[in-house]
């Protein structure tokens, strides 16, 4: 009778460790009703001509659609959010966004914006977009250029 | 020959030094000698008394050899037996150890920042409304692979 391959034996539970923590990984990591807001500041100016890579995908878009130069990514959070719960998010110069989700159906997401400088409400705004849909902020100025907030709900 | 000079040569004898002549000249002189005879007949049985003796005491510790072999091998085998578990115990003492580092890994992940590159699926936003205290707002639509930009002017800095 042929002796089982002992890496074999060793490799089985090793292998089902892996597909484990790939169920995890592929695991909705969020429950429907809550949503998770991701928000990236990004300045854009005339300053070089980089562009930052974090940006992904978007970084042609950005490039096709303003007349700045380079786009760096100053800061980035990403805060999971119940249905009515508000998350206050940072912003450079002093300025913060307040992200409310609210009721929607089916994959869509409504999100309550609201950007404020202070006592200033630079913008209130409400949102509906896809799961994993993005919209983008900009203006306020920083430095030599402007700020450009990438806002995104999955 | 006298006998001085024979028992030196008995000596030479024993120790297989003695040419045939010399051997000759001894051994008739042993032939009237009988004291020099008899120390001639000690001498040569000293050789196999002596071999006899070596195996008779080795014989002896035959056991006590017998019984340290025996506790060698079983060292030997005692040995090789924690290294076969020890190695059974490396192959397996990393999985506790992957589990943890999962687990932490899970547990204390930045929530609230997230470095992976933007890739969104979907530019299709419906802005129901748009409100400024401070600044004037213009909403952009470039088309539909590009975002929906809302733009803020504040007092005609940008």
């Amino acid at each position: 009778m042929p002796k089982p391959d002992p890496r074999g034996r060793a490799g089985a539970p090793a292998l089902s460790f892996f597909l484990l923590l790939l169920l995890l990984a592929a695991a909705p990591s969020q429950a429907a009703d809550s949503v998770t807001v991701d928000v990236g500041a990004v300045y854009a100016s005339n300053e070089g001509t980089s562009i930052d890579p974090a940006l992904g995908t978007i970084r042609g878009k950005l490039r096709s659609m303003f007349n700045y130069t380079s786009y760096r990514m100053l800061d980035r959070k990403r805060r999971s959010l119940s249905v009515g719960e508000t998350g206050e998010f940072e912003l450079p110069d002093r300025r913060s966004m307040r992200a409310t989700p609210l009721p929607a159906r089916g994959e869509k997401v409504r999100l309550s914006i609201q950007i404020s400088e202070g006592p200033r409400n630079l913008l209130t705004t409400t949102l509906g977009l896809r799961r994993g849909g993005m919209v983008l902020v900009g203006g306020p100025p920083h430095q030599s250029g402007v700020l450009i907030l990438i806002i995104s709900a999955e | 020959m006298d006998c001085r000079t024979a028992l030196g040569k008995i000596v030479a004898k024993a120790d297989g030094l003695l040419t045939r002549q010399d051997e000759a000249e001894l051994a008739d002189h042993l032939a009237g000698c009988p004291a020099c005879a008899a120390e001639d007949a000690a001498i040569a049985a000293t050789g196999p008394a002596l071999r006899a003796l070596t195996g008779i005491r080795a014989m002896g510790k035959g056991a006590a050899l017998d019984a340290m072999g025996t506790r060698v091998r079983a060292g030997i085998g005692e040995v090789r037996e924690t290294r076969r578990r020890s190695s059974r115990l490396a192959r397996w003492v990393w999985i506790p150890a992957a589990v943890a580092l999962a687990v932490s890994a899970l547990l204390f992940y930045p929530a609230g920042t997230d470095r992976s590159p933007f890739h969104p699926s979907s530019f299709d936003v419906a802005v129901e409304d748009v409100e400024s205290d401070a600044a004037t707002v213009a909403l952009v639509d470039k088309g539909e692979d590009l975002p929906r930009v809302i733009w803020i002017i504040e007092d005609a800095k940008t």
